[in-house]
């Protein structure tokens, strides 16, 4: 053979080769082993250690291995997301912040339409208050701004199965140092009076006041202003303070008082607490630094993570002003978290066993237990026994009368350009900057929320 | 025919040396453009795609993830400077506190590094582990720095305990000095200038060593003090340096964000927020809001504030030469 010729055969074997272990890669015999194997990505590291021993379980029923991968902090979690779209690069299954991410998502393309797979059975088996999450409903497409990519998504469209439910606006209370200041550590204040009473009281003891990550401004207006005012003046002239025009806004007599009562926790925040991150807070309070914590139900988890035990916690509500419409507040659940299954990949059947596996109360309680994080899976009688007395008992927050339930998920009374950072900077300045009173937040309030309004498009 | 038949050879005899050397200068390019090539490709990927995409971006609406941009003309501009009240409202407050740190960190980098380095100029013993020492904030720069700034700065923190302890009780900041508006910014402008000093101390000392020592010493053998060759003979040479340091700290302050995002996130109540944060949070802290365009349109409008400011200061150099 000549030399040209020995060339010419050496390139079409190169390429024979090549072209073999392209197609092996992307299926043919790749196929059936990838069919047994699953890769997923959450933003919680501890969902991940959870949902990596319930795989295990899985596996030894299914056969089908599931990896999953923690890419934390969520906005690092959103970034991994979208580059690995645009390079073909997704897993199997993502965890996602539920009834705002998958929508985004899932009309973007990127998540699969699980509507025809999430029967009625398996929606029983949720929470009540979260079976719907994950639906793409025609009154979200048509609340959202006009450039959202919600526009594209079609109604009925499921993006996500809820995973993870649960509340904001949960106070965590040290009871070693209510017992310290003098105050009955079983027992939790009734009305917003009596928690600023035993606020003083272990601010006065040095017993530590109240830490909150102000740092991300919207924690103070959407954890504790937003219950408080909800519950103060009830749910129609809550939604007024936000009207579009209205003149039932924040610098109204309704919107003035609501913020002069949420402006009396001024002397009582933790030193700093302008200069803590959610996550520093929580710390702060498990090091004992502060005597109260304000967080949501998955709060919990993170704070037995950093060295707190269940037991030396108090945990309730924002406890309604004696002078308010409601002396009583519950906090409608809501799904937090949803899986979903992406559109690139290619193991579409074992995606859904896995995720309709991990929302089953067996799944789900085993997850729960693991994570310290509440289910959307309604585990009913079994509550206690899979999830332990200490998660349980927050689920009792969870029902009350439907006037009175708080609900966080609730956006429709919100400008489609809805940006929470500037109602949150805005009420850092009233407390605890003590840069504005009352009456001046109130108006800068409305005058933030006409921005958004026109900018409403 | 016969003619031709004893031409030809002759004249490609006369031809093939050119065609060597032709295919000779052919290999020698191709070995050239070989070399550079993936210097090349690797521009045309990293610098003018990634260049030209985000350009294009400014002019369209995205959210990382819709396989199309919505196309917007000038919309995302007009957002940012006057459509867009909310947008605005941000922008305006974000320039007002970059303009601060564009003014104070070049100023107080010239007044701390100058005498710095002037200092270390003058002395022979231990002037290299002083020139070390000065140099250290520099070499650990980062995102480190910044959250071990942040402890000291903190309610209990290093400066508040030093400050108690000297007596200095009414100096102590109860929120730190990063929770109370009135300290946050000022703050953060000194950690900004203690980052920059290193470099500038050692612009300024390469320049002094430049400086003939003849021309000093001639100065003050005709009786001036050092006050005055400072600043009639001193400082008048070092202008140049003056005016590259005091570029680089205003080229600083108008992209710099990681410390703002850091230390701050444009808190307490946004008193620290600036443009570079606002391109950050614009781009990666709106969840899936397609405002890409947005960011991508303030970091040309930042692009232009840099190229304006550049062409300023090649006048001041002209100027200053």
């Amino acid at each position: 053979m000549t030399t040209v010729g020995k060339r010419v055969l050496g390139l079409a074997a190169a390429l024979v080769m090549g072209l073999a272990a392209c197609s092996s890669g992307g299926g043919g015999g790749g196929q059936e082993q990838a069919g047994q194997s699953l890769r997923m990505w959450t933003f919680k590291k501890s969902h991940a250690d959870a949902l990596n021993k319930a795989a295990a379980q899985f596996k030894a029923k299914t056969g089908i291995s599931v990896t999953v991968e923690a890419v934390t902090p969520d906005d690092v979690f959103v970034s991994k997301v979208q580059s690995a779209a645009q390079t073909n690069g997704l897993p199997d299954v993502l965890e996602v912040h539920a009834s705002g991410e998958d929508f985004e998502m899932g009309s973007s393309g990127l998540l699969q339409d699980l509507a025809a797979d999430v029967t009625g059975d398996w929606k029983q088996r949720l929470l009540p208050s979260t079976q719907e999450s994950g639906v793409l409903t025609q009154r979200k497409i048509d609340s959202v701004a006009a450039d959202s990519p919600i526009k594209n998504g079609k109604a009925g469209q499921r993006f996500s199965v809820p995973f993870t439910a649960g509340a904001f606006g949960i106070v965590y209370a040290n009871k070693d140092k209510l017992r310290a200041a003098g105050l009955d550590p079983d027992t939790p204040p009734k009305s917003w009076e009596e928690f600023l009473k035993a606020l003083e009281a272990t601010t006065g003891k040095n017993q530590g006041g109240l830490s909150l990550g102000l740092k991300i401004s919207q924690t103070g207006f959407n954890w504790i202003y937003q219950p408080l005012a909800f519950a103060y003046l009830g749910k129609e002239r809550f939604h007024a303070l936000f009207g579009k025009g209205t003149t039932q806004g924040f610098g109204s007599p309704d919107g003035v008082k609501t913020l002069e009562t949420y402006a009396k926790l001024t002397p009582y925040w933790m030193p700093g607490a302008t200069t803590l991150g959610i996550d520093e807070a929580d710390i702060a309070f498990a090091q004992g630094k502060s005597a109260f914590n304000v967080g949501g139900t998955f709060t919990l988890a993170f704070l037995v993570q950093n060295g707190m035990t269940p037991d030396k916690l108090l945990a309730f509500p924002i406890p309604p002003s004696a002078e308010g419409t409601h002396k009583q507040i519950s906090m409608a659940p809501l799904a937090l978290t949803g899986l979903s299954v992406t559109a690139t990949t290619q193991n579409r059947e074992a995606a859904i066993k896995w995720i309709d596996w991990v929302t089953s109360p067996e799944g789900a309680g085993m997850v729960a237990k693991e994570s310290l994080d509440l289910p959307a899976t309604d585990l009913g009688t079994q509550a206690e026994a899979l999830l332990g007395k200490d998660l349980a008992a927050l689920q009792k927050y969870f029902t009350g009368p439907p006037e009175s339930a708080y609900e966080a998920g609730d956006d429709s009374f919100f400008p489609s350009d809805w940006d929470q950072v500037k109602p949150g900077d805005l009420t850092v300045r009233l407390t605890p900057l003590k840069e504005y009173g009352p009456q001046q937040a109130g108006t800068e309030l409305d005058k933030v929320m006409a921005s958004m309004w026109k900018s409403t498009k | 025919m016969s003619t031709t038949s004893v031409e030809l050879p002759a004249r490609r005899l006369r031809e093939q040396p050119p065609r060597r050397a032709v295919a000779a200068r052919w290999r020698r390019r191709l070995v050239g453009w070989a070399f550079v090539a993936p210097a090349v490709a690797l521009f045309l990927l990293m610098g003018a795609y990634t260049i030209a995409s985000g350009f294009l971006l400014s002019f369209a609406k995205w959210n990382g993830f819709t396989p199309s941009w919505r196309w917007v003309g000038l919309g995302n501009y007009a957002d940012l400077l006057y459509a867009d009240p909310s947008l605005a409202a941000d922008l305006r407050r974000a320039v007002g506190n970059t303009a601060q740190i564009m003014v104070a960190v070049p100023l107080l980098t010239v007044a701390v590094s100058l005498p710095l380095a002037v200092m270390l100029n003058s002395i022979t013993r231990l002037r290299a582990v002083l020139r070390s020492v000065y140099f250290l904030p520099y070499v650990t720069s980062g995102i480190a720095v910044y959250y071990a700034w942040r402890y000291v700065l903190a309610p209990d923190g290093a400066i508040n305990l030093l400050l108690g302890s000297l007596g200095l009780g009414s100096l102590r900041q109860p929120q730190g000095f990063l929770g109370n508006p009135d300290t946050a910014l000022p703050t953060l402008i000194v950690i900004l200038v203690w980052s920059s000093v290193p470099v500038a101390t050692l612009l300024y000392l390469s320049g002094l060593q430049a400086i003939d020592r003849g021309i000093v010493e001639a100065a003050h053998i005709d009786g001036a003090g050092s006050w005055h060759v400072m600043r009639r003979i001193i400082w008048p040479l070092l202008r140049p340096m003056t005016v590259a340091i005091a570029l680089l700290g205003v080229r600083d302050a108008l992209h710099g964000f990681q410390i703002f995002l850091i230390m701050t996130n444009g808190g307490p109540g946004g008193h620290t927020d600036v443009l570079g944060l606002m391109a950050y949070r614009l781009a990666f802290m709106k969840g899936l809001a397609p405002s890409l365009g947005h960011a991508s349109a303030l970091g040309w409008l930042l692009f232009a504030g840099a190229v304006l400011l550049t062409l300023a200061n090649a006048r001041l150099l002209r100027r200053v030469q």
